[in-house]
């Protein structure tokens, strides 16, 4: 059995790290912070782990910010006030105190040491160590209890991945037991798993910690010229001295899958977009057992409307897409797309595996292909995005896989 | 010349100190605050701090906090008189953790080998 709610809410201080600049998401990033970057219609992508946290029952959470953090904070602010403080439940939002260095946040490990004093005041036994970029299921509920288990000083969760992929990661070298032996970020040459030769052992940069082991880690990283990394630094450095184990990462409601994507990149970020529009989608939105929670604005119910234009009478036609509310389409072709809320399509136009953020505009007779369009954007008549990499790069963001990312707020003529 | 950042609010206590590590042989600074100490660790480089806690204007915790920020090869020995703060996690960056007494054996000791070991890694 997993720790019941109540265990885990008293043991467990979740910290979310959302202080990176996201510049390998930019535009997107333009103007807010990555984890508050929309995703899936309606969601923003911190949603998917402070909702894991919820379905885990940890309600002592604390946000650490940085940069363009303004939409992140209202996000949280309207979305998330939900706990009840008199049962010393919160969700703190928190900007650098520069309460011990003047500094801003110098990697992971300093975010953290820059927090003791939140440490100090909460007190608890162990620190769940989060990413607000990642898109997954998981009871972390489940963790602890391998952790505690273990007798473990630190727990870090694990999956398989194709080996050349590994150079992203910090690849894990574990014994029989599931101890950590070997821990290198980003190999050039990541080492295959003992069991398959296809796939390594990947960190997924969720770390379980009990709290001293943490704070004098922290303490001892920032007396030295490293970079302040978990990863590249604490890491390596630990698991010679301490108990350090690799927990296998199991979907929270589905533990046939392995469903976790780092929304590092633009292409990652299309991608698991795409991934919800599939038939049947290994992350199921719809699932009551793992509710994913939000913000939204009241939206009327999204509509179709047949236009009669001559000399052909055109319908709809809407596949394998998620249509938000408060869209209306006219008489236009959307498939294998994601519409947030407010988006207007107009008459005869396609558009074919894009992101259509909130509010945007689309007029008659345009054709969209692989784009993503940020909030709040007019497509002009007869604009075609998506068919000729030369044009599109001359006022557009294109990918080196083809995906062509239009600014939000961008003014088309 | 091995030179020591003295922070101490309590007049008599300052005097006591600085008089007993000279005798030593050590240059002596000497602070009555946290703010004076940061200022002083920046104009003199002192080779070591050894810091109260219990001060006006700014702890010692504080300040240490900012001298590693900044300086993160100038050691640092608590010197006060309550052994509570251990459980202050920001004390944990201290070299050395000493609880006040009259002999201060302890403290002259523990200079030695915190530079020893200073020197050992640099």
């Amino acid at each position: 059995m997993p720790l019941n709610n109540t265990q885990a809410h008293d043991k467990i201080l979740t910290i979310i790290l959302a202080g990176g600049q996201g510049e390998r998401l930019y535009p997107l990033t333009k103007d807010r912070a990555k984890p508050a970057v929309p995703f899936g219609g309606i969601y923003r992508i911190i949603d998917f782990t402070l909702s894991n946290c919820l379905n885990s029952g940890l309600r002592k959470i604390v946000v650490l910010t940085q940069y363009k953090s303004f939409s992140l904070d209202k996000h949280l602010r309207l979305g998330w006030n939900i706990f009840n403080n008199e049962l010393n439940e919160y969700i703190e939002q928190i900007p650098p105190q520069q309460r011990i260095s003047d500094q801003w946040y110098q990697g992971t490990a300093d975010a953290v040491y820059q927090n003791i004093y939140t440490l100090e005041k909460e007190q608890p036994e162990m620190v769940l160590i989060l990413s607000g970029d990642h898109i997954y299921k998981m009871d972390y509920r489940n963790m602890a209890r391998f952790h505690l288990e273990n007798k473990a000083d630190l727990t870090i969760a694990c999956m398989e991945v194709p080996v050349n992929e590994g150079k992203r990661y910090g690849v894990i070298k574990t014994d029989e037991e599931n101890r950590i032996v070997g821990f290198h970020e980003k190999p050039s040459e990541p080492i295959p798993s003992p069991n398959n030769p296809e796939v390594t052992l990947v960190s997924m940069g969720i770390y379980l910690f009990n709290t001293t082991t943490l704070v004098k880690a922290i303490i001892d990283d920032a007396k030295q010229d490293t970079n302040h990394d978990f990863g590249k630094n604490i890491i390596p450095e630990m698991i010679h001295s301490k108990r350090v184990y690799a927990y296998p990462f199991a979907d929270g409601t589905n533990n046939n899958l392995n469903y976790w994507r780092d929304i590092g990149t633009l292409d990652a970020y299309w991608e698991a977009n795409m991934d919800l529009v599939q038939e049947s989608p290994e992350f199921n939105l719809y699932d009551k057992d793992w509710p994913i929670r939000t913000h939204q604005e009241q939206n009327p119910p999204a509509k179709t409307t047949f236009k009669k234009t001559l000399p052909e009478e055109r319908t709809d036609m809407i596949l394998n897409s998620i249509v938000s509310g408060g869209c209306i389409i006219s008489g236009a072709k959307v498939e294998g797309c994601i519409l947030s809320p407010d988006v207007r399509v107009d008459t005869n136009s396609e558009i074919y595996d894009s992101i259509i953020m909130e509010s945007v505009r689309i007029g008659e007779n345009v054709k969209i292909r692989k784009a993503i369009i940020d909030k709040s954007v007019n497509i002009p008549d007869y604009m075609s995005i998506g068919y000729s990499r030369e044009k599109d790069s001359k006022h557009f963001t294109v990918t080196d896989s083809g995906i062509t990312v239009v600014r939000k707020e961008m003014h088309l003529v | 010349m091995t030179t020591i950042l003295l922070v101490e609010d309590d007049k008599n206590q300052r005097l006591l100190y600085e008089q007993e590590l000279r005798h030593e042989g050590y240059e002596v600074v000497t602070a009555s605050n946290g703010k004076e100490a940061l200022e002083e660790v920046q104009e003199k480089l002192p080779d070591i701090v050894i810091m109260d806690i219990n001060m006006p204007k700014m702890d010692g915790i504080e300040a240490m906090g900012r001298i590693l920020g900044k300086n993160k090869e100038i050691p640092v020995i608590i010197n006060t008189a309550y052994s509570n703060y251990k459980d202050s996690f920001m004390s944990w960056a201290a070299d050395a953790y000493i609880v006040k007494t009259s002999d201060l054996s302890e403290l002259k000791e523990k200079i030695k080998e915190v530079l020893a070991k200073k020197n050992k890694n640099s």
